[in-house]
């Protein structure tokens, strides 16, 4: 009796434990939700305290304003437009620089291979500088490759690709070797079908990142036509009129698609994760 | 098995190839409001501030019109955000990316003709219209002896007060600007409002702004004191003038407003049309929508006087005509455009300002004699004091918005403006003293 | 044999190149623009400085503050947020009905992108009575709370943006530390149980042991990731109040942006490499972690 009276209570305490947590996790976000339902002259108020943010009027007005006011399907566009092309050209080469370091033998291989790791404790923000100046050189400034093309190339990525193939075991591999299949081949045949949660752990992490890359667009880009997601919110939130029901409605537009492809997809992820070298 | 796997990943790949192509295409598409170009139009490029709401709007339908109106010139606008604005036009000088035309900020002329950026237009400018503009603007558009831009608007600052609020206290209202308060009354001024307000707070500075607004609203401050941001006989000097003992009394009145919480943070640039305060230091955009809620009760003051008479700001956006424009007197076209009579109201109506041709402030109904925005005229006139002429001026600017924000919150006044003063002088003689390179 | 190694060197050319224009060459340009006096649109001419940049951005107040900024900011966020998803990802690995809805929620702040996040809280953050976080604490502490300007209160500011920054990363280190967790034999667990090992005896000897390749590598990025603390800088405080949060990157980047000195901007971010270079290290030796060459 007593031990289910312990398991019960046990229980109880865990999902108050994890209900907490979610509240704190999940309060602001569901501040942003339902301020942006708000008129714009309430929010600041009504959104500091719990009666007050759950009633009042709500309508979608502020949505209609945003796209009123700026040209946010744009915006949407370059984001969506940027990130895909970059993750995607990003695990061709990379995986396929992760498979060379693993798996082949060249001259130079591990010199190189020790490069590209110090490589990866640079930071974006190191070369910063010199790569505006660049970039205003060859005049490309305001233009997509800028935003897409430095980025392809990452060392993380070629780390974490470098460390899944290491961890499949060669049977496979070495049997496409004895049919005669080459590096490339064995690559494209045998290695990617294999390797899913890699590229999806990759692909995720990758996304994440340069969805959410704020300094350089902020650097290279000044027209609109360029610009990416999150530095037109920050233009937006210090565009006069500041009316803060807009301000949330544009975040809540911004972050939906995310989020409703992590709930989609958050299987593949978690799966991903757990098999990649991070351990 | 393989060839299920292979079978999948092929698929992956064309769908992702697919969909990188759809991308473009809607890229493609969907991108670029350039208008069709219609054979031997010529075609002049214009970058204009993003600012308030009004304005953009009335730029973006001035553009229209003027491209509709007539056959020879085609504009084609692209508005830039405020907020990095000199640094995207230095970075557009060094890739050879400026337009024809660009506006900017009246201060910045300075380090742009210094650097060769801009045309000098005058022999473009037609004597009718030099005659009819402003001598502000005039002056705001000069340097080292050549003209090279004009302005559509001039500046006004002052405090927008709630009449109302202050009758509460008793306060009185200045009806001239050798009638303006003294910095004494000021302060007594706001403590008793504070003793009715509920949360003290009583005065809107429009901390929420950031960039230009610090220099452009605080140092008219600094000069009504008696004291500057740097010496104007050789412009090579901050110290001595920005650290003067003027100088520093001005800036610690204003940090005493800030310690005794006087001041609103204004989060939603609402506290002076809610009634959270009664006064509201800011310029000619926000006259429309102060008029819109307070009505009848809004009436304008001049800014306190600290020793030395009311001062207030000026100078403004203007236009310029850059270096290397292929045809000059196209883009003049647009800008002899921009300052017809109805056009020039048509601006300053949509942001308060100041109307830049004598010809529109006699046919504005608010910038007419006694009318409600003729304390913007006089101050033009009487007690405006420009920025530094200088192409030290972008890190005068951002130097002394620094050091304003560093005293709002505490720091030693003496010792911030003394650093303020060295980084500017550091700066001028990093730069040769700014001297005439061409 | 030869024909195959070609091939693997062409299969990684591509990113090679890609590392060396965008990455190493612009560094090792930032580390030869740091001896000039490069200015953005001058147009006197360039200089070779020596080692002035570094001397001024050295004895500079507001570049000394960054650092320590950035030093407080890691130490802080670093066990503190490892802490937090650490036991985040315990709480997630329970076998409770609908536990998998609760991991999704500890993630959902992890999709935000850091403007965002920075563009909400400073609604949370608004000060007087109006402001969410204010208001919370206000009612939790039945009207004893006095309302504060966080992001405007020099002693303040900087945990305000701790607290955020927690908030948007702990999700993708519970998400790992999970993942470590549930790889964890259970063989393991259940032997310890036999020998009568309490739950935070199997937490200590089971759990901690196995996690720890996964615990310093996630350790390991956290810092990195600490040192490049910049958009919500950039967004909510401007590094005031005071220089209280400002930030490497940040004095970078109105370096080169408002002052237009691109050569300090580089010697700045040459400073701030070095740094994390030589915190890389002293991590590195401290886990005694074999790298894989």
């Amino acid at each position: 009796m007593k031990r289910t009276f312990d398991r019960a209570l046990k229980t109880v305490l865990s999902y108050a434990v994890l209900g907490l947590c979610a509240a704190v996790m999940l309060g602001p976000v569901i501040l942003m939700l339902v301020g942006s339902l708000k008129p714009d002259e309430v929010v600041l108020k009504e959104t500091s305290s719990i009666v007050g943010l759950f009633t009042g009027k709500f309508s979608f007005e502020n949505y209609k304003d945003v796209f009123v006011r700026v040209d946010f399907g744009r915006f949407m566009l370059n984001s969506l437009f940027i990130t895909t092309a970059t993750v995607a050209l990003g695990l061709v080469i990379n995986s396929m620089a992760g498979y060379s370091f693993a798996r082949s033998s060249w001259r130079g291989r591990d010199s190189v291979f020790a490069l590209v790791l110090a490589l990866m404790i640079l930071p974006f923000e190191a070369i910063a500088v010199p790569l505006f100046y660049e970039a205003v050189l060859i005049n490309w400034r305001n233009s997509y490759q800028v935003q897409i093309v430095p980025f392809i190339a990452n060392a993380f990525s070629i780390y974490l690709f470098y460390s899944y193939f290491l961890s499949i075991p060669r049977e496979l591999e070495e049997a496409a070797e004895m049919d005669g299949a080459g590096p490339w081949r064995t690559f494209w045949t045998i290695v990617t079908p294999n390797a899913k949660p890699a590229f999806a752990a990759v692909a995720v992490i990758m996304a994440l990142m340069i969805w959410g890359s704020y300094l350089w667009p902020l650097m290279v880009t000044t027209e609109e036509t360029y610009r990416p997601l999150p530095v037109a919110i920050a233009e937006f939130y210090t565009l006069p009129p500041i009316n803060w029901g807009d301000i949330l409605a544009f975040g809540v537009m911004m972050v939906a698609p995310v989020m409703i492809a992590f709930l989609l997809f958050q299987s593949w992820f978690v799966r991903g994760l757990a098999s990649t070298g991070l351990k | 098995m393989d060839l299920r796997r292979a079978e999948s990943a092929r698929r992956l790949r064309t769908s992702t190839a697919l969909c990188l192509i759809y991308l473009v295409a809607l890229a493609g598409c969907g991108g670029g409001s350039r208008p069709p170009e219609i054979a031997d139009r010529t075609l002049v490029t214009v970058w204009m501030h993003s600012g308030q709401e009004p304005e953009r709007n009335t730029i973006v339908d001035q553009v229209n019109r003027f491209n509709e109106s007539q056959d020879e010139v085609e504009v084609s606008l692209t508005v830039i955000p405020e907020g990095s604005y000199n640094a995207q036009v230095q970075a557009a000088a060094l890739s050879n990316d400026l337009p024809d035309l660009l506006d900017f900020d009246g201060p910045f002329l300075y380090n742009y003709v210094w650097q060769g950026h801009l045309l000098p237009i005058d022999d473009l400018l037609p004597e009718e219209i030099r005659n009819d503009l402003l001598p502000s603007i005039l002056k705001q558009g000069s340097y080292r002896g050549n003209r090279y831009s004009i302005g559509t608007f001039d500046s006004g600052l002052c405090l927008y007060a709630n009449q109302s609020l202050l009758a509460e206290v008793g306060a009185r209202i200045p009806q001239t600007i050798d009638d303006a308060w003294t910095v004494e009354e000021f302060d007594s001024l706001l403590e008793a409002l504070a003793k009715k307000d509920q949360d003290h707070a009583v005065l809107d500075l429009k901390v929420n702004y950031t960039g230009e607004w610090y220099c452009y609203a605080f140092s008219p401050v600094v000069q009504s004191a008696g004291g500057d941001l740097i010496e104007r006989n050789t412009y090579q000097k901050a110290k001595g003038s920005l650290d003067s003992p003027e100088a520093i009394e001005a800036m610690k009145h204003i940090q005493a407003w800030f310690q005794k919480g006087y001041v609103d943070p204004n989060l939603d640039d609402r506290s002076f049309i809610d009634g959270r305060v009664a006064l509201s230091w800011s310029g000619h955009w926000d006259y429309n929508r102060y008029h819109e809620n307070i009505g009848d009760d809004l009436v304008l003051i001049p800014l306190p006087d600290f020793g030395e008479g009311s001062k207030t700001g000026m100078g403004s956006w203007n236009w310029s005509i850059t270096a290397k424009a292929q045809h000059p007197e196209a883009a003049m076209k647009f800008l002899e455009f921009l300052l017809e009579p109805d056009e020039v109201l048509a601006m300053a109506n949509a942001n308060g300002a100041v109307p830049a041709t004598r010809t529109a402030i006699a046919m504005s109904e608010k910038y007419k004699n006694d009318g409600p925005l003729d304390l913007f005229v006089r101050q033009l006139e009487k007690s405006a004091v420009p920025r530094p002429a200088t192409p030290a001026y972008p890190v005068i600017t951002t130097v002394f918005e620094r050091a304003f924000q560093q005293i709002r919150h505490g720091a030693d006044v003496q010792e911030t403006l003394s650093d303020a003063a060295r980084e500017i002088d550091q700066d001028i003689s990093d730069n040769q003293g700014y001297r005439n390179l061409r | 044999m030869r024909k195959n190694s070609i091939i693997a060197v062409f299969m990684a050319l591509p990113a090679l190149t890609g590392l060396t224009l965008f990455v190493a060459v612009p560094f090792l340009i930032a580390v030869f623009l740091s001896f000039t006096n490069l200015r953005l649109g001058s147009p006197l001419p360039t200089e070779w400085v020596g080692h002035q940049q570094f001397v001024r951005i050295l004895s500079d107040e507001s570049v000394l503050r960054a650092i320590l900024n950035n030093v407080v900011f890691a130490v802080s966020v670093v066990p503190i947020q490892t802490a937090l998803a650490l036991g985040l990802a315990l709480l997630a690995n329970q076998r409770l009905r609908g536990v998998t809805l609760f991991r999704t929620a500890f993630f959902m702040p992890v999709v935000f992108p850091m403007s965002l996040v920075a563009v909400v809280w400073s609604l949370i953050y608004a000060p007087g009575v109006d402001g969410a976080l204010n208001g919370l604490l206000h009612q939790m502490t039945l009207g004893a709370w006095a309302a504060k300007d966080f992001l405007h209160d020099p002693a303040l500011a900087l945990p305000a943006i701790i607290l955020m920054s927690i908030w948007q990363g702990v999700g993708l280190q519970m998400l790992i530390l999970l993942a470590g967790i549930q790889s964890i034999p259970d063989h393991l667990y259940e032997a310890a149980s036999i020998d009568g090992a309490t739950a935070w005896k199997q937490f200590w000897h089971v759990t901690l042991p196995q996690l720890r390749n996964t615990l310093i590598t996630t350790v390991f990025i956290t810092t990195i990731l600490a040192f490049r603390l910049f958009d919500q800088i950039y967004i909510l405080t401007q590094g005031g109040p005071n220089n209280a949060t400002t930030t490497i990157m940040f004095e970078a980047v109105t370096s080169t942006f408002r002052r237009q000195q691109v050569a300090r901007g580089a010697a700045i971010t040459v400073v701030f490499f070095l740094m994390v270079l030589g915190i890389t290290m002293v991590q590195r030796r401290l886990s005694q972690e074999v790298v894989d060459a």
